[in-house]
């Protein structure tokens, strides 16, 4: 009786399809489909990067032509309409930035938009602030969309035929950030690592054609840079320096390494018809170093944390 | 084979091929009939049980998904500390996500489809929930990264996790309406069965008649009547449950998902509200998007998209049509509301846009919004409340059926045997 049970089992275990049977598929995931910024691709560098030729010293701006507002000027225009309309960053710690505890955006750079709206209205709070991307601030500027562009904007001869520059506020250069107790030293250390920065900005620009051939990585705002470090998703950002001071600011395990690779003038982007508001800005920028307002938003925002005091650059004027 | 034609040749043979040929169909036909019954009865009550329980999940998933982030985004708004209010909101409406998935999960039935979605879901909602109290702490400490958090998580809600539950939702809603037709078909190969039988029994009794000239043969006019009754019994009942059927689709679950695609208009709606104010002039891609999709909501029916208008015009149960008509003029409100923001917003007001994004006051937005998701919320609990009556009257419709056309098949297979047997011992 017992054998032929056993005679049936085994029948039907050859007749019952795929032989003996195995169990269920565990759901095995090897892989998982890590979160992206909006906008994180591969970078590709912005235009050639190479200064067109003609351009003469970028950094020499309008002669100041004083704080008085005449009348159908720009800016008599944008005090009749009621507010300056500035394009700034929301995500650049210590630059421009929203400040999570009460909403407002405040940096070194909103500062400086500020200067000009207190010229304009004596009244620093008479600002309609725009955040722009870095790729699109030369559009915002050629469409009018906005009066002024205090972004972290690095003055050079292609964007000048686009758009035209106050006198240089603040200077610096670019380096790396990784984190701390990796083995990189500097971009020479990174090649073949993804390095990310901002898309549309000189930095991409300077990852792209470094020989050392690491793999740029572009993104919309400074701040998803860091987002990307932390997540293990990018070995490192480069940009410039006070940009990266205001990530190590928000994080203490990274760290800023090797020399500084370009040298980055800081101008305040104005529509390039609009000469009159060149002088106008040159003439604020003037006030603020003479009444020390330009030190003390330095002193406020960079020197405690860059470790370094400076003083507002000399501006150059082109005639 | 050979016995059976030489006593195909005698009368005496003739009758017992027949006997023994009508008592096997007869006993096909009733276990024909009852089993294809029984599955139509498994089909009806699959309708109520699983395939709109499983429809109202998902778009349950979608939901508060999209109002987890609509939440979220607004407690970042809100600046500072978030609102206890909105915290809470937030939690619910995740934990609600999850036991909706979980709903969700338990009957993909095999889908590839369904069930690539369900693991989508399931994998990347905690990553978002990780993504979304990495940025409440980096605000707490006042970092602007917690913000960059933060559209880290929005994206991937907006491009894997909103998307996965509105397929889902798509194919919920594509059995239901499969299973529905199944339901509220006739079983017509039972049906034809059934006729060939009772075909059969007429003509066994012409040919009996003409042979032994007797009128009436009581034992196959027995189950010539059983089988009749039997007949217009099934498809009778077959008739009203599939009407019942009809009547849970077009007063039922068709309103539902016409009112659950409004709801998802409403809430991608406020989603880009609310991001348009976190992207301070860096969004016009959200806004863009609003109006496109704010018209559909409008219930002025001036487009045929007008899923409000639609669903004003389909309503067929009073409580619902009130429902639809306060989720009109609260659309109405809203947008509104929204031009309202939008001016403040553009000409530099940003706070006040912001606090009109979030009051509570019956002008702001959010009280606007609130109201029609709540008016919607409710409309599509009666419409799914009019399906599952509908449909158990469907079910009702078919009660004893299955026990009854089975013992109908036997007492007509026993009618003629026992007839034909009468007959055949008249020739002995």
């Amino acid at each position: 009786m017992k054998r032929v049970a056993l005679l049936l089992v085994a029948a039907l275990a050859l007749t019952a399809c795929g032989g003996p049977g195995r169990p269920v598929d565990l759901a095995v995931v090897t892989a998982v489909d890590r979160p992206q910024p909006d906008g994180s691709k591969p970078g590709e560098a912005g235009a050639t990067g190479a200064q067109p030729s003609g351009c003469g010293d970028p950094t020499a701006s309008l002669r100041p032509g004083g704080l008085g507002i005449a009348a159908g000027s720009t800016m008599a225009k944008i005090r009749d309409r009621g507010r300056l309309i500035a394009g700034v960053d929301q995500n650049t710690y210590l630059f421009g930035f929203r400040n999570p505890a009460t909403n407002n955006l405040e940096g070194f750079d909103i500062d400086m938009a500020k200067q000009v709206a207190k010229a304009i209205f004596n009244d620093d709070s008479k600002i309609q602030y725009k955040v722009l991307t870095s790729r699109d601030r030369e559009k915002a500027l050629a469409n009018g969309e906005v009066d002024i562009v205090a972004r972290t904007y690095t003055i050079n001869c292609e964007r000048l035929q686009q758009v035209s520059f106050s006198a240089v506020y603040y200077t610096t250069g670019q380096r790396v950030l990784v984190q701390k107790g990796s083995s990189i030293n500097s971009m020479d250390d990174l090649g073949g690592k993804k390095v990310c920065a901002n898309v549309g900005s000189t930095s991409l620009t300077q990852i792209a054609k470094h020989p050392a051939k690491p793999v740029p990585w572009s993104v919309l705002n400074w701040s998803d840079c860091l987002v990307l470090m932390q997540q293990g998703q990018v070995a490192a950002m480069s940009t410039d320096e006070p940009i990266l001071v205001g990530m190590a600011a928000q994080d203490p395990t990274v760290r800023i390494v090797g020399p500084k690779l370009t040298e980055e003038p800081y101008g305040i982007g104005i529509p390039k018809a609009n000469t009159d508001m060149v002088k106008f800005v040159n003439a604020v920028l003037e006030r603020m170093r003479g009444d020390g307002s330009w030190q003390q938003s330095y002193d406020r925002w960079v020197a405690s944390r860059l470790g370094e005091s400076a003083t507002q650059p000399t501006p150059k004027y082109r005639d | 084979m050979r016995r059976v034609a030489r006593s195909a040749r005698t009368t005496p043979g003739r009758l017992g091929i027949i006997a023994s040929a009508l008592v096997a169909l007869s006993v096909l036909t009733g276990l024909f009939a009852a089993l294809a019954l029984q599955s139509k009865q498994d089909t009806i009550s699959g309708l109520t049980d699983h395939r709109e329980p499983l429809s109202a999940a998902a778009q349950q998933i979608y939901r508060s998904l999209s109002d987890a982030d609509a939440t979220a985004s607004s407690a970042f708004l809100s600046g500072g500390s978030e609102p206890a209010a909105l915290r809470e909101r937030y939690e619910i409406d995740m934990a609600q996500a999850g036991a909706a998935l979980a709903k969700a999960a338990s009957d993909v039935g095999g889908i590839a489809g369904a069930e690539k979605q369900v693991d989508t879901l399931g994998q990347q909602l905690p990553v978002y929930a990780g993504l979304i109290e990495t940025a409440r702490t980096n605000n707490r400490f006042g970092l602007p990264i917690g913000a960059a958090y933060l559209r880290e998580a929005s994206t991937l809600m907006r491009a894997k996790l909103l998307p996965a539950a509105q397929e889902l939702y798509r194919i919920d809603i594509g059995r239901l309406t499969d299973e529905q037709d199944d339901a509220a078909s006739l079983p017509w190969l039972t049906v034809a069965l059934t006729l060939v039988l009772l075909g059969s029994l007429i003509a066994t009794q012409v040919y009996l008649t003409r042979k032994t000239n007797r009128l009436i043969n009581t034992g196959l006019l027995v189950s010539t009547v059983a089988v009749g009754i039997g007949l217009v019994w099934g498809v009778a009942a077959g008739w009203v449950s599939a009407a019942a059927v009809g009547s849970a689709r077009d007063d039922g679950s068709q309103q539902v998902d016409v009112l659950v695609q409004a709801r998802i208009v409403a809430l991608k709606c406020r989603a880009d509200e609310t991001l348009t104010l976190v992207a301070r002039g860096d969004g016009t891609a959200y806004e863009k998007e609003w109006q496109e999709l704010a018209p559909t909501i409008s219930g002025k029916g001036e487009n045929d998209k007008d899923l409000l208008a639609k669903a004003r015009a389909s309503a067929s149960d009073p409580a619902i049509s009130q429902q639809v008509r306060g989720a009109i003029d609260n659309a109405q409100a809203w947008q509104e509301a929204h031009r309202k923001l939008r001016e403040l917003d553009d000409t530099g007001q940003y706070d006040q846009a912001v606090s009109m994004a979030l009051g509570d006051d019956d002008k702001d937005a959010a009280s606007a919004f609130n109201k029609l998701d709540e008016n919607l919320s409710n409309a599509i609990q009666k419409g799914r409340e009019k399906f599952v009556e509908s449909t158990s009257s469907a079910q009702n419709a078919l009660t004893g059926l299955v026990p009854g056309v089975a013992v109908l098949a036997l007492i007509g297979a026993g009618g003629a045997l026992v007839g034909i047997r009468q007959r055949l011992r008249e020739y002995r």
